[in-house]
């Protein structure tokens, strides 16, 4: 019986930090979609139809398939181009949101992932570009890059770690200068080697694509479900990492450490547990997820890096904050989010190419559900009040059904 | 008919999911020391609180001399000529105390605040009542004791009739108990009333005239003072008879288990010596007490010990091995369990659940882990059989978080946790901090039984009834430095308080 009781009651926190996210995102998806209206009504080319057309999009725009060419009707089914994109987006989002989440559990605010991110750039395209594919299987080579990597992630993030550890230096302000470090040092390195590439004189200048040493990260025959897209085997990395992460935190002896030292440092000291420790590797854990979002960019075989850096922080590294908010710093949860707020970006763009509003749109929804996702402790209080008060309800109702028999059985 | 100045008739109110006050009668004589006793969650703050503006009851009437009155804020009953000491003072560290006294009752002429007229004012009453304090002194540079003084001036300057005293002893050294009673009783005669409330049964059965008494929010009684005991309040305020006296048999202390050796730690904060050249013994069986004033090294000593803090001079032994500058495993492992201070910055991970906080000591022993995970089938059976030996109660069981366990409880669940550790030496900092009757007796009782098993126990206690309770051997410490060793048995309190206030120093220091 009291058995029964704790799982019921462990399944009602969960319940309610998943109610409270869905909460969040609803509002924010219902807030653009008054807005979509209000912009949608006061454009004279779009009008109520078009508006309608456009709330359909943000809603739906993972499923959009285009127009229909004899009626011009929005059709909507599976579509395997847009899928394919929002896994391949989703991906740099799932790690860096890691990245995040697993500093937040240990009560680390880690903003530095843009940083780790950058280093992680560098250094796997620095390995996938100088070892020559003629020497060494390509294969080999991306193993090194994607570790190479992570690893660079994990260095930067552990600066930020040891200054807070041993100097008691706030992490963010630490992170925040490891981060234009990064893009500096970045810029730095690549300004004068022989990696560019200059030929191409139509566009700006940037660093060869790894596929020019046949270094690209495996398809593992994703790009025959979902066609014509970007996606790749990164997406199952990024879930793997995510599986770990959890496993990591939860089940292991070092990640109850970790728990123990976010949740309170001093009584994780008490226990004998090495704070100082615990909070370096944590920052080499979320550092290192930053690094392998940055390396599978690098190695994607299609990317065009711009490697003058210093100029702005790449966005992915911040987006991993909202990313793992939403998702209350669950690693699990961290893969729908990440994957959630690729599909905005896709509906976005759908919004932009079928109808006649700005794709920027979706960044006001993105920021209203962000919003929101730090409100969620006081969504979060709400349900619990009324939860109180629907179990209550009930629980009357079959006490007196029941005739009162089991009154005051709790005691 | 009686003289009330202050009758709550019949009051009740109600927070979500708990009945604070429960039809409560509370009725003041003018010129009477009224205690009101309960445990901690009897309902005595929220009653006060009730009475000083803070809550508005759901039910029930407060009347002052006998014509009802609502009091919606602690303007009305300030108005009304009702003061209150807090607990906690209520004042501003930087300010003078005499700015601190009219604060807020401030004589304003022309933008400037009179202070003359206030000067004289305050100075007559403190001579009138003997409140001896330094006007011009900043507050954070005068003693606790004379801080309450402060407190005391404020009501009066505000011509408060009505003296709302909570728990004005928990701060004070023996002697500063005895003026403040003699300052109680001084006002009385001046026809002010007085409630006090407390749950230290000596200091109600030594000042006050009658005593009602609470529990789980409902009104037990009132009694005439000189008609009751101690023991009958005591059942009173629990419900059932409470062993006040520990009940132990004579220790008899084996090997020595702790041994410190001309120990200095420096104050982190202050750049001073905080424990200074400090030796002492624990044995086996045997309960040492340390004894003092707050604030006199003792935090630092246990840290030093524990190896929360560093030592800076001296060594200390555990069982034959050096441990003075081990990592708190090693000293854990070693055979130290530590009962904190503050058991909500080092005692628990609040947000952690119970079963988690029962095995942080633990958690990776072999029992509760495998290949570096953790059985959580066997966290969880540890936490049910903790939970049932030591009677720790929560909502939840061992999943409840302990955020939301009562105070009690916590400190039950911390001390299950160290004592079930079964090892040698048990430091415990002031185990029965802010607990009521019934569970001081039962962690009294559970640290006599780990003696009785021939641990040593170091206690640190600020409570001058528990160290004689309890202790076999008793060392006071002021300013850093162990002043005096004494046996409970040949020893008063008046005696141990001028030890504590540094009034006196024994030559020969303590066995070292």
């Amino acid at each position: 019986m009291a058995e029964m009781n704790e799982k019921s009651y462990s399944r009602l926190e969960r319940r309610r930090t998943v109610g409270a996210s869905l909460i969040s995102i609803l509002i924010g998806l219902v807030t653009g979609s008054l807005l979509i209206l209000i912009v949608g009504l006061t454009t004279k080319n779009i009008g109520l139809s078009g508006a309608w057309e456009g709330i359909r999009l943000v809603f739906g725009g993972l499923f959009s398939t285009g127009r229909d060419m004899a009626t011009g009707v929005l059709t909507f089914g599976f579509n395997p181009n847009t899928f394919g994109n929002m896994l391949f987006r989703s991906t740099p989002l799932i790690l860096t949101g890691l990245a995040v989440a697993v500093a937040f559990r240990t009560g680390l605010f880690n903003i530095g992932a843009p940083g780790q991110y950058l280093m992680g750039i560098c250094v796997a395209l620095l390995i996938s570009l100088s070892i020559p594919s003629s020497q060494v299987s390509p294969v080999i080579i991306w193993f090194l890059a994607f570790l190479g990597g992570m690893l660079a992630g994990g260095l930067w993030g552990a600066i930020s770690g040891a200054l807070k550890a041993f100097l008691n230096i706030n992490e963010v302000i630490a992170c925040i200068m490891t981060n234009w470090i990064a893009a500096n040092l970045v810029t730095l390195i690549f300004s004068g080697s022989n990696l560019r590439n200059l030929t191409e004189n139509t566009k700006s200048a940037y660093i060869y694509k790894t596929s020019v040493n046949n270094v690209a990260t495996a398809k593992l025959g994703l790009d025959k479900i979902f066609s014509d897209s970007q996606v790749n085997g990164g997406i199952l990395i990024a879930i793997l990492l995510a599986i770990l992460i959890s496993v990591l935190l939860n089940r292991t002896v070092f990640g109850f450490e970790l728990r123990a030292t976010g949740s309170n440092r001093y009584a994780a000291r008490y226990a004998g547990i090495v704070d100082k420790r615990s909070i370096v590797l944590s920052m080499v854990i979320a550092g290192a997820m930053a690094g392998a979002a940055g390396a599978l960019y690098g190695l994607s075989g299609n990317t065009e890096f711009y490697w003058s850096t210093y100029q702005s922080l790449p966005g992915v590294g911040f987006n991993g904050i909202p990313v793992a908010l939403l998702a209350s710093n669950s690693p699990i949860a961290v893969i729908f989010t990440g994957m959630f707020m690729a599909m905005l970006d896709i509906s976005g763009q759908q919004l932009k190419n079928l109808t006649g509003y700005n794709e920027y749109l979706t960044n006001i929804i993105i920021s209203v559900i962000v919003y929101l996702s730090a409100f969620s402790l006081v969504i979060r209080n709400f349900l619990v009040k009324h939860d109180d008060g629907v179990s209550r309800a009930l629980s009357s109702l079959g006490n007196s059904l029941r005739g009162n028999k089991r009154k005051g059985a709790g005691k | 008919m009686e003289d009330y100045v202050i009758e709550m008739l019949h009051i009740s109110k109600s927070f979500p999911g708990i009945k604070a006050n429960d039809d409560i009668t509370l009725q003041l004589r003018r010129g009477e020391i009224h205690a009101l006793l309960g445990e901690n969650g009897a309902g005595k703050s929220t009653l006060m609180s009730i009475l000083f503006g803070l809550y508005q009851p759901d039910e029930g009437v407060i009347k002052k001399d006998g014509k009802e009155v609502r009091i919606s804020d602690p303007n009305d009953a300030t108005a009304l000529h009702i003061g209150m000491v807090h607990q906690h003072f209520k004042l501003i560290d930087v300010f003078t105390v005499l700015d601190n006294i009219i604060l807020g009752a401030e004589d304003v002429k022309l933008g400037f605040v009179q202070k003359k007229e206030a000067r004289r004012k305050v100075r007559a009453l403190s001579e009138k009542y003997g409140l001896n304090v330094d006007l011009d002194a900043k507050v954070e540079d005068i003693s606790v004791g004379m801080q309450q003084r402060v407190e005391i001036l404020k009501m009066l300057y505000r011509d408060n009739e009505v003296l709302i005293f909570d728990e004005p002893t928990a701060v004070l050294t023996p002697q500063e108990i005895t003026e403040l009673m003699q300052i109680m009783r001084n006002f009385t005669r001046e026809g002010k009333s007085i409630l006090f409330i407390s749950h230290k049964l000596n200091e109600i059965m030594e000042v006050s005239d009658r005593v009602t008494v609470l529990q789980k929010g409902r009104y037990v009684g009132t009694v005439n003072t000189a008609e009751t005991t101690k023991e009958e309040l005591s059942r009173m305020m629990v419900g059932r008879p409470v062993q006040l006296v520990v009940q132990k048999e004579e220790a008899r202390p084996g090997k020595p288990v702790l041994e410190v050796s001309h120990l200095s730690v420096m104050s982190k904060l202050y750049h001073r010596e905080a424990v200074k050249d400090v030796s002492f013994t624990v044995r086996e069986g045997e309960i040492v007490c340390i004894a003092g004033i707050d604030g006199n090294g003792q935090t630092e000593l246990v840290h030093a010990l524990t190896g929360l803090e560093r030592a800076d001079a001296g060594t200390v032994t555990l069982c034959g091995q050096e441990i003075t500058a081990a990592p708190i495993r090693k000293r854990s492992k070693a055979g130290m369990s530590h009962i904190p201070e503050d058991r909500h910055k080092h005692g628990l991970v609040l947000d952690f659940s119970l079963e988690q906080n029962l095995a942080l000591q633990r958690y990776y022993e072999p029992r509760f882990q495998q290949n570096g995970f953790i059985r959580f089938d066997e966290v969880r059976s540890y936490a049910e059989q903790l939970i049932r030996q030591y009677d720790v109660r929560s909502g939840q069981g061992p999943i409840t978080r302990a955020r939301s366990m009562s105070g009690g409880n916590q400190q039950k669940a911390i001390v299950a946790r160290e004592l079930d550790r079964d090892l040698p030496l048990v430091v415990a900092v002031q185990p029965t901090r802010g607990l009521d009757v019934g569970a001081i007796e039962y962690i009294h009782g559970q640290l006599v039984a780990q003696r009785d098993q021939g641990k040593a126990i170091l206690l640190v206690s600020l409570e001058l009834e528990e160290v004689m309770n309890l202790s076999d051997r008793i060392l006071v410490i002021h300013s850093g430095e162990i002043v005096g060793e004494f046996d409970p048995k040949a020893v008063t309190v008046e005696e141990l308080g001028l030890y504590m206030a540094g009034a006196r120093k024994q030559e020969a220091k303590a066995n070292g």
